[in-house]
Parts: structure tokens; sequence; C-alpha cells
């Protein structure tokens, strides 16, 4: 149980304050309602890019990360398909830094060219570490590109072509700042050793001022229904054969979501999960093989990839991971294997807890979602999730037609 | 409000150490008992000197340890995942230089179902030829990717360069390798190494001090001990005669630069200060090395330096991934900073600032029971108690930049270095 107190200034932005006192650290963050999703088609990974510039100085302090350094605390952020998120963590009697600091880049940032050019080649060498000089790097833009075809959520975080990083220019960063980061659109939240009345003056002092923007009104088209399998296959210069199904799932807030993660651990979670067990361990079929999902605000994927062993032709993985799933679409989930998930993921969440960071993490993302305490009633949702409730889930998404395969291969 | 000006920053100028104590089970094993936080979960660590050091052919410490969950004499792998998986619990296991062993994370309520589980895998692992199979399948197949990866083989290479094949610290694995050791290796290993003579445990959360008796019926077991210590092994190194070594692929975007050379460890009276000037030069991000390649030339992503410590040894390595391009530009760069740490003194408000970070970084690397056990148990592999972190805390605010001069000329110098680029 996460306890909490929490208000608004007069210009919207929502502030949660939670009090540890084992801890003589204080964690602060701002989460910021905007990631990939809000971009323009031409261009991609442009919420990704402005985290990065969102370190380069504001209206009045050069550069963000000395100063909180120098307060002994470190920070960091990412960005999602659907928020971008920014952390400090200090000790706690040195909080004002964090309020100085993080106020300074809500009001304005010093849009400089130089640091913009910086970090466009940052980001330009992060997109190819991780996306193409890597083997199996490009299988994400390959997955949501074949996945969607209306919803932004086609091209990954960090963009879908390195030329759209580097097109950027200095109006549009100026545009998305004052469009996004205003404070009507930001949740703060403060965790660890901090006093909500500490808080409260301190979010008046520096943050009071910072006005509002216009209300965000988005219009992000939804995907339609998948009623097609779409198959695609790709020759690469990697040394193992690799297989990849992302089947659409409903949206994190939906009420069947719940079910879904469920779902997803039966599969995966574990060495005693289904896949790992019956693919692995018992057909040696695959050398690894797992199941995540996208967890994102409109509807997402649940993905199932697998490298495949050396006797393992394409086709035959392909059929013995359908198989696998036909066969949860057809049988009772049994109350051992449901109380098994129902175990792991309370210990996950309450392990989650032990860290003052995710806790602040999790309170500013269930705020955006629209509600702080959702955080407090998860382990009861996962609880009261039923085998029928998971098999009727299966049905759902295990089909065919709502299903997304990527055969990547070796082309030695 | 005039926003300028920085609110006034308190200084780190001691801190409270966490409290822990150590006991001793029937059979002499010390545990180290961290009974504090705010949430009721377990997080048991058992470390046995069972690592790499330890294994007369590649690869025995790491299969051994990963196939502690595959088989016991009394129950299969399947049976010891799906009771580790009921109860809810995660066991990771893990083969490091020195130690190797478990971790088990459970919920505090739970943690009862666990132990006699826990300790058969420890007891009566039996290493069924079925399950060695499809593990070292498995091993070999995610190796095979690893060589597709710059930044892997620069590594490897790299400390191949230093060690030479004969020395733990540098033996690189290859695929033939997971051929040559058999199931009848394992258990011998297995017999020799994991046994109360070579156990320390430490447990950390919140729980009723009873369950410490409840370990004890387990792992306390006096019938457990081995039949002799174990030995204090040493090896001869075979540094490569080459500092530069280059693998060139015509495909890659980037390359991945390794530079370093062998260096002091942990235990040398140098080594905490050497951190400090660690820090300054690329041990965070505010560093001169990520300043200059990163956030002034856009050369890379990241680029980050440190002073691996083990405890029969110990270097320096530099370490990133940039654009195959500046490739030369990024090595000039590297050693414009090594030249510059030992000519110039470093400017005092810079050394401030690095001192309040590492202040704030020990502070967090005790907060919390989760994270004081993992700080501890670098200090224990050491035979260092926590005076060590406060020893640590005074040296950082008491170093003079003259001392990080000294330093520099002593432990960094690019002539000497190892380069390894592979890309």
């Amino acid at each position: 149980m996460i306890q909490f107190e929490q208000f608004t200034l007069k210009n919207g932005l929502k502030v949660i304050v939670h009090h540890d006192a084992t801890t003589s650290m204080a964690a602060v963050n701002i989460l910021y309602k905007v990631g990939s999703r809000d971009e323009k088609a031409e261009q991609t990974g442009f919420a990704h890019l402005f985290e990065h510039f969102m370190f380069e100085g504001s209206e009045s302090i050069p550069e963000f990360d000395t100063p909180l350094q120098n307060a002994g605390g470190e920070n960091n952020a990412f960005t999602s398909n659907d928020i971008t998120n920014y952390y400090d963590i200090l000790p706690a009697n040195n909080l004002e830094t964090a309020f100085w600091l993080e106020s300074d880049r809500m009001l304005s940032l010093a849009f400089e060219e130089e640091s913009l050019a910086t970090q466009k080649s940052v980001v330009i060498e992060e997109f190819k570490e991780h996306y193409i000089n890597q083997p199996y790097g490009d299988v994400w833009h390959k997955i949501c590109a074949l996945s969607y075809k209306v919803h932004p959520y086609q091209w990954p975080v960090i963009g879908k072509e390195l030329s759209h990083v580097e097109q950027v220019q200095m109006q549009s960063a100026k545009d998305f700042f004052f469009k996004y980061y205003r404070p009507n659109n930001a949740v703060l939240v403060v965790a660890g050793n901090v006093k909500t009345d500490e808080v409260k003056q301190l979010a008046e002092k520096w943050f009071g001022e910072i006005p509002a923007g216009e209300p965000i009104v988005r219009n992000i088209p939804q995907e339609p229904v998948q009623n097609e399998e779409r198959v695609l296959e790709v020759k690469a210069d990697v040394p193992v054969n690799a297989i990849y199904k992302a089947y659409k799932m409903c949206a994190r807030k939906d009420e069947a979501f719940h079910a879904t993660d469920l779902l997803r651990d039966i599969l995966s979670t574990g060495d005693s999960s289904r896949l790992y067990q019956q693919l692995v361990k018992e057909k040696r079929l695959f050398s690894s093989i797992g199941a995540y999902i996208s967890e994102t605000v409109d509807a997402g994927l649940f993905v199932i990839e697998g490298k495949l062993n050396a006797e393992t032709s394409i086709d035959k993985a392909n059929e013995a991971i359908e198989e696998m799933l036909a066969q949860i679409t057809k049988e009772q989930i049994d109350e051992t294997e449901l109380t098994k998930v129902k175990n792991k993921i309370e210990a996950y969440m309450v392990f989650g807890e032990t860290n003052i960071l995710n806790r602040a993490m999790n309170l500013a993302y269930f705020e955006m979602l629209g509600n702080p305490d959702g955080i407090n009633h998860e382990i009861e949702k996962y609880l009261s999730v039923t085998g029928e409730m998971l098999h009727q889930v299966a049905v759902n998404i295990f089909r065919k037609e709502n299903c997304n395969t990527l055969r990547y291969l070796s082309k030695n | 409000m005039n926003r300028s000006i920085a609110p006034e920053i308190k200084l780190i100028e001691s801190i409270d150490l966490p409290q822990y104590d150590l006991v001793h089970l029937d059979n002499g094993v010390p545990v180290y008992v961290i009974n504090a936080g705010d949430q009721d979960v377990v997080k048991i660590e058992l470390m046995f000197k069972a690592g790499k050091w330890f294994e007369d052919k590649n690869l025995l410490a790491d299969i051994a340890n990963r196939m502690l969950r595959e088989g016991t004499s009394k129950h299969n792998a399947k049976q010891i995942a799906d009771e580790f998986d009921f109860y809810g619990a995660n066991i990771n296991t893990g083969a490091g230089f020195e130690t190797a062993g478990a971790v088990l994370y459970s919920l505090t309520k739970q943690v009862d179902h666990l132990l006699p589980l826990l300790f058969e895998i420890f007891t009566e692992s039996v290493f069924p030829q079925k399950e060695f199979d499809t593990i070292a399948n498995n091993r070999k197949q995610h190796l095979l990717v690893d060589l597709k990866k710059n930044d892997f083989l620069a590594n490897r290479n790299f400390v191949n360069a230093l060690y030479g094949q004969t020395h733990p610290y540098g033996r690189v694995t290859e695929p033939e390798d997971f051929g040559k050791i058999s199931t009848a290796d394992l258990t011998t290993f297995f017999k020799k190494y994991y046994n109360s003579d070579n156990l320390i445990i430490i447990i950390s959360g919140r729980f009723d001090e009873s369950l410490i008796k409840r370990l004890n019926l387990f792992f306390g077991n006096k019938d457990w001990k081995g039949d002799m210590p174990a030995p204090d092994i040493t090896y001869p190194s075979h540094p490569s005669a080459e500092l530069i070594h280059h693998t060139e692929k015509a495909e890659s975007v980037q390359s991945a630069l390794a530079l370093g050379n062998l260096s002091i460890n942990k235990k040398h009276p140098d080594f905490l200060k050497l951190s400090v000037l660690n820090t300054v030069f690329g041990g965070y991000f505010g560093s001169r090395l990520m300043s200059n390649i990163r956030e002034e030339k856009g050369y890379t992503y990241g680029i980050y330096s440190s002073f691996v410590s083990y405890p029969h040894g110990g270097f320096i390595e530099i370490a990133t991934e940039v654009g195959k391009d500046v490739r030369q530009a990024t090595m000039d760069e590297i050693g414009y900073e090594i030249n510059r740490l030992r000519t110039e003194p470093i400017d005092e408000e810079e050394l401030k600032v690095v001192k309040n970070y590492m202040s704030g970084k020990i502070l967090r690397s005790i907060d919390g029971p989760l994270k004081f056990s993992e700080t501890l148990k670098g200090l224990i592999i050491y035979n260092q108690d926590t005076s060590y972190i406060q020893q640590l805390l005074k040296t950082v605010r008491e170093v003079k930049s003259g001392e990080l001069l000294e330093l520099a000329n002593k432990y960094l110098d690019f002539d000497k270095m190892y380069k390894v680029t592979v890309g």
C-alpha cells in the first residue's frame, strides 16, 4: 500500500507526495503526457530526441546535470510510446535543488542551436548502437510497421529512420515544448523523506508561476480491427533463425488487461512457464522463447518471440507455437497454475515497492491513467482474475487473423 | 525570484551505517542479517567459493551453477521450477570469478515453503545428461548471437589481451568448448566446491528473527562439509605483446572500443583515491570523457571508464561505441583527456561536484536493506567490513587535486594501454 497526498496548482500541475521515513533520500519524478504516439509520421523519434534536449540548459540554468550531481543526486529519463518521464534521486535535505532545476526547464529551455545539433548526433549514435549495429536490432521496427497500419505505434520510440532525427529544426522543438511541456500536461511526484507541507511550499515557489498551456486535444487515429493474418519474412546477417508473433491485445485501461498480463505469465514467466517447458525443454525446438506485452495507453501487442534451434524449420517453429496457443484456448486453466501466476505477480508488485523511485514512477503513471490510487488496487485486480477470464482473453487474442508474424532468418 | 541562483546545498559530511548482525549456523556458516525496511520481502544470497577461478576446464563453474536448478536426487528440473514459481519466488543462479551461488527473492510469508528445496539444490544436485544437453545447447546458441556484437567482441578481445587464455580473467569461450565438458566433470566440481566450508549467506529484508533458526535447520547441517577448503590457486597470465588489436567489420556502422591496462584492485591503499580520479575521468555522466566525446563532439551515445576490481587482480577499462569515421578521433580524445589529467590539476569546482556526487552515491548504496545487501556483498568478498564505506566517504571528502595529479601519472598512461577495436 503506497500512502500519498495530492494537490493541484492553479496552473494545472498535479502534485503527489509520498512520505517514507525509512530513507534519507528523495525521488522527484515528473511525467509529461507526451510520447512517440504524438509525433507526426514524417518526424518520428522526435519525442525521444526532445527528451535529450531537456538536459541541454534551461532559461536560467546553463546545464541540468551538474547542479544535480553537485547536490549528491543522480537523474535520468525515458521516453515511451505514451509518456516522457524524468526523475531525480538525491539526499532529501537537498530536495529544493531538484525543484529549482525541474521547474526551470518546465518554464523554458535555452533552445541553443549548437546543443540541438549535438543531441541529434548523440541520438543518431544511439540509433546505430541499438537498432542498426546489433543482431536483430531492427526487429521492433518491423513488428510495429507490420502490426499497425494507421496508429502512430507503427514506428518505434527511437524513430522510423535516421533521417527523421537528422532533419529536426529548432522551431519544431519550440512548438513541441510549448504545447506539451506545460504544467497542465505534467504530473510531479515527490517521494521519500519529505513532508507534504514542505513540498506544497516548494511547488508553489518554483512551479506556481509557470503559465499553463492550451488543453491538449488528441486526435490519434485508432487502429482498425485486424482481419487478416500478416506474415513478413526477412533475411539478415544473424547466426540463428528467429520468429516473432505479435497479436493485438487490449489497451492498458481495458478491464481485460490484468487477465492478459497473467496469460503472459502463464506462457512465459519463470522456468515453469509453458513456452519454456514445452518448446525449449520437452520438444527442444527453441534455444530461448518468451512472451511480453507492450502495455500501452492505446491497444497494444502481445508478442511471442523465440530463437530456433539449428534443426528446427521456421514452419515447424510457427506450428509449435500455434499449437500451444490453441491448447490454451481449448482447455480451462487449472487452479494450481492460476494460483502460481497470482503468487508470482504479487511478489513482483511487492518487490517493486521496495524502491522509492519505483513507487514515485507508479504513482505518476497511475495518475496519468486517471487515478494515482490505482496502483494500490493492482494486486486485487490480478487476484480477482478467474480461469474463465483468462480463457476468454486467450480465445480473443490467439487467432490467426489477429496475428502479425515476423520470420527473421539467417541469410548465411 | 532570481532563478539563476541555486538553492543552498547541504553537504554529506557523515553517514549512519545501517545495522546488520553476523551470526553463525551450527556448522559455522557465517550469515549476515539485515533486517529492515517497510516491505515484507526476503532476499537470501548464497555465495560459495565456486567461481570461475576454481575451474580446471572452461565453463565448469558457469554450467555447474546454472544446472543447480536442473535436477536433484529427489526432484526433476520441472518439479524444481514448479515449486519455486508456485510460491512466487524468483531464484537467480549465477557464477562470477570468485563466487557462485544463488539469490532467492521471496515474499516473507512464503519463504518457509522454499527453504527445503533451496537447500536441496545445493546438496543433492545430480546433473542429468538430458538437461545438460539442453542447457549447453541454449548457452552455445546465445554465444553465437553475442559473437555478432561488436561491444561483446571488443571486451572479450581486450581481457584476452590483458591476461591471455591461461588466466580465468582473460579466458574466452568458443562455441566448441560446450562439447568439451561432461556431466561427470560437473558432478566433480559440484561436490568439491558446493559445501558448508565454502559458503557465506546474506539475508536481507523484513522478517521474524526466527527465520534464522529455520535457515539453520537446513543450511546449518553438519554433514555437509567438503573434503577440503577451496585451494589457494594462482594462474600465470600471458599478456599480448601487441598493444593494438583491430578486427575489421566491413558491414558495421559503428566501432566498439576497449582500452586499458592491468592495474590495482580494491585491496590496494590507492584504490579509494583512484575511484575519485576515475569518476572525474569517465566514471559518471558528467565525466570528462562523457562531456568531451558525447556532449561536445556527439561521437557516441555513451563512454565510460572503470577500474575493474577482482580479488586476484584488476584493470582499467575505457569502453564505448562510436561512428566508424570517428574511431581514430575518439582514440585521440581519450589520449588527450588522459594527458590533461596527468599535466593539469583538476579544477576545484569540478572536483567539488565529483565529491558531492560520490557522497550521494555512497548514501544511495546503503539505502534500504536490499541495496545495502549488495554493497555488503562487495565488501565481504574482499574481507572488508562497513568501515570501508566510512573510509570511502572520508577519502572522497578529503582528497586533494594534487594527489589526484600524482595518481594520474602513476595509473593512467595512454601509451601503455591496450587498444582494442572491433567494427
